[in-house]
């Protein structure tokens, strides 16, 4: 049969997707392991700074502070969207861009979208939709001193009133087993989340300096740590999405790799008979 | 006649008999040799004729026959007689409507047939300046057919397939599409399928009406059966047989002609069988040394002249799904299109299971078919074949993986494939969908707009079995209200 070639071929392709693949699994594991600890040793530091700059503000009470207010009349919104600058990820980069653009097409005013990930760029590009920022050099572990300009700027046109709210849209990391695509929304920062922990209320604050010059200083780092945080989940959720997807793909190559064989192998016998059944039967013809 | 030029039978092996004759009284090549055979069935008597064609000369006076029919009750020394022409068969309008066997006696129990002619089975094909040069398309309202692979008017179409794909579906939807508004006649060939197809196909020609003329079509159509059940001789004649009856429509009548045969692989099946048995030493893959004569001795003669069309359309079974077997490929070089039946479309469920990739037509051309209609067509075998190029990597990596453009292609792909299905005609009963005609003007645009792009949003299952891509919108619209 001519397509033996053409099975050995496969066959050897397939192999080489699979080598390919599973070192890739392996290197997602190795890099999981390094954003995961970056992720969660960062997490209860901006708990509970968020925690601490909600206390205090409520017990400032009516303390005026510019990330705080409302600017219904800016007409603007800011959207940083979160993918990987690399593929071989599954899903993750599909789920994110998906979100975001549910929520560019829920949206009622104009949207600068910061666009992280060269994946996201592309995808934008092939839609030809407009990107206020494209940013391809954050690599796999941002640090804090790549993000903190990203989010300085945005503070900083949020507080001139030219942006009525400020969201991020990437991949949040719940558990090893859960990772989801998510809006959140990180300005205007809401003086209060309901449902806080026990009696935090209650507990009287000294204030020194004077609490509008300590949130001065406090909201805005904690909205950077917050911006930061979803670069940090982001990460380790891709090197998680990918890790599951190159996983699959071994998987699914080794399928491949055993039908394809056996597929090569039947093909073989297939030749071998006939061809015995054509030198037997010329040789009893013969006779 | 030759006047009672006798022998005798010294040798009956299977379906092959040798016989001794006066040296110099020899029958020729192809002469008809008839045996009057008594066969005891259940305690009874019957007498028949076993007619045998003469295949070989042995030297001394001994030939070697195949016999058309069974060998039963035959014995040493029986006398053989010397018909001294080749086994004839009826023709003529008398024929319409009537079934016959190899050697042109009715087998439909309606009393005999009266013809003014008879003509022998062997004939030479049409000479050289006699052929017809026109090529036109045949529109059978398949969608995949009009647009990939169309039959040409007076051409030769092959349906190629493996057990079980629906060859003989085609064939009989081909009947019921191009018989029922062909003017002309249609012969059709049974050659070694199942009785009771052709049965199926017999009473469903009587129920079919021509256009609205009130006619049946068997009232223009001539069947010719040699099944499974008969001996290789009568399997390897009985295409002749057809053929013969075709030739004579072509020949004699202005009418434009259609040969149905079923399938032209058990025509080169029956040849292998009888080879042997004749003493020819097999040839690769067990078939005879004389394979590729034995197919062009057939299809050189299934051809078109000034006189008159004959258009064909042969079933051709692919052994264990091996295009490069032998006998198909044999079939392969003398089709003007080719249809491939593909066992892992039908796996999808997608009928008529056509490879949009291998199958093809000699008229696959912007001189014939039109600027227009071949961009489509191969615009539409672009993206199939990109899809299939990237079916490996969607396998492994998943649909994530892939390019943006490619991702659209696989999507379109995926359209285009389920779009190329269409209910037949002849399937409604098992289907439950009446079948569909699309005429070749809706086939190119629709699937124009498809690679275009315009029907992206419609789900993919809207595509299943509908005639035209609007009828695939409304679809789309009927599975939302659910």
């Amino acid at each position: 049969m001519a397509n033996r070639r053409v099975l050995v071929k496969r066959r050897k392709a397939a192999r080489n997707i699979r080598k390919i693949t599973r070192t890739m699994q392996l290197i997602a594991t190795a890099r999981f392991q390094a954003a995961h600890t970056r992720a969660t040793a960062g997490k209860p530091y901006t708990e509970k700074l968020t925690q601490l700059m909600e206390n205090l503000a409520r017990a400032a009470g009516g303390v005026k502070h510019p990330l705080m207010a409302q600017n219904p009349e800016a007409g603007r919104g800011a959207l940083i969207v979160l993918t990987s600058d690399r593929g071989m990820c599954g899903g993750y980069n599909t789920n994110v861009l998906r979100a975001a653009n549910d929520f560019l097409a829920a949206a009622d005013e104009p949207v600068d979208v910061s666009m992280v990930g060269k994946k996201g760029v592309a995808f934008f590009r092939f839609l030809g939709a407009e990107m206020a920022e494209a940013i391809t050099d954050f690599g796999d572990a941002p640090r804090f001193d790549q993000v903190e300009p990203l989010a300085n700027r945005l503070m900083q046109r949020f507080a001139a009133g030219e942006l009525a709210s400020v969201d991020v849209v990437y991949t949040q990391f719940v558990s090893t087993a859960r990772q989801r695509a998510v809006v959140e929304r990180i300005l205007p920062l809401s003086p209060e989340t309901p449902g806080e922990e026990e009696g935090s209320a209650d507990l009287e604050y000294e204030f020194s300096p004077a609490p509008q010059e300590l949130l001065e200083e406090l909201l805005p780092a904690s909205v950077r740590v917050r911006i930061y945080q979803c670069f940090t989940d982001a990460a380790v959720s891709e090197q998680i999405a990918r890790m599951v997807a190159m996983k699959a793909a071994t998987d699914a190559a080794g399928d491949m790799i055993k039908r394809l064989t056996m597929q090569y192998n039947r093909a073989r016998q297939t030749q071998i008979t006939m061809e015995l059944l054509d030198i037997v039967g010329g040789a009893n013809a013969l006779e | 006649m030759a006047q009672a030029n006798e022998g005798k039978v010294t040798q009956v092996i299977g379906s092959v008999l040798d016989a001794q004759f006066e040296e110099d009284q020899l029958p020729s090549i192809y002469n008809a040799l008839s045996i009057s055979v008594e066969r005891k069935v259940l305690g009874e008597t019957e007498k028949g004729t076993l007619w045998c064609e003469v295949a070989q000369h042995l030297g001394g006076g001994r030939i070697r026959a195949v016999a058309l029919d069974s060998t039963d009750g035959v014995r040493r020394g029986q006398p053989v007689l010397d018909t001294g022409a080749p086994i004839s068969v009826p023709v003529g309008e008398e024929t319409l409507g009537r079934v016959f066997n190899l050697v042109g006696d009715p087998i439909d129990g309606l009393g005999p047939v009266e013809t003014t002619e008879r003509r022998p089975i062997h004939a030479s094909p049409p000479e050289l300046p006699e052929l017809s040069a026109k090529t036109e398309l045949f529109e059978t309202g398949i969608k995949v057919m009009d647009l990939l692979c169309p039959l040409v008017r007076g051409g030769k179409a092959g349906l190629f397939g493996g057990a079980g794909v629906g060859k003989t579906v085609i064939i009989q939807e081909l009947i019921a599409r191009l018989a029922r508004f062909h003017s002309g006649y249609s012969c059709f060939a049974g050659v070694g399928e199942r009785t009771r197809e052709g049965n199926d196909l017999w009473l469903e020609m009587q129920e079919a009406q021509i256009g609205d003329t009130g006619k049946s079509v068997i009232d223009q159509t001539v069947m010719v059966f040699g099944q499974m059940n008969e001996p290789p001789g009568a399997r390897l004649r009985v295409g002749l047989s057809a053929l013969t009856m075709a030739e004579h429509f072509r020949d004699e009548t202005d009418a434009d002609t259609l040969l149905f045969i079923d399938n032209i692989f058990r025509f080169s099946q029956a040849g292998s069988e009888v080879s042997a048995l004749l003493g020819r030493m097999p040839s690769a893959v067990g078939y005879q040394p004389t394979l590729g004569t034995e197919m062009g001795e057939l299809q050189e003669r299934i051809t078109s002249t000034n006189q008159g069309a004959v258009t064909s359309i042969q079933a051709i079974y692919v052994p264990a799904d091996d295009y490069t077997d032998p006998a198909p490929a044999a079939a392969f070089t003398h089709l003007d299109s080719t249809v491939n039946l593909e066992r892992s479309i039908s796996e999808k469920g997608i009928y008529p299971a056509v490879d949009p990739l291998a199958s093809s037509s000699r008229i696959i051309a912007p001189e014939y078919i039109g600027e227009r209609h071949y961009e489509v067509a191969r615009r539409v075998q672009q993206i199939l074949q990109r899809y299939k190029d990237l079916q490996d990597i969607i396998a492994i990596l998943g649909v994530d993986e892939l390019s943006e453009e490619d991702k659209l292609i696989v999507r379109r792909a995926r359209k285009i494939e389920r779009f190329l299905s269409q209910a037949f005609y002849v399937a409604e009963q098992f289907i439950g969908i009446p079948g569909v005609y699309v005429s070749r003007e809706d086939t190119i645009r629709s699937f124009e707009e498809l690679c275009d792009g315009k029907w992206d949003h419609l789900p993919d299952q809207a595509f299943m079995y509908v005639g035209t891509i609007e009828d695939a919108a409304k679809r789309a619209e009927e599975m939302e209200a659910e």
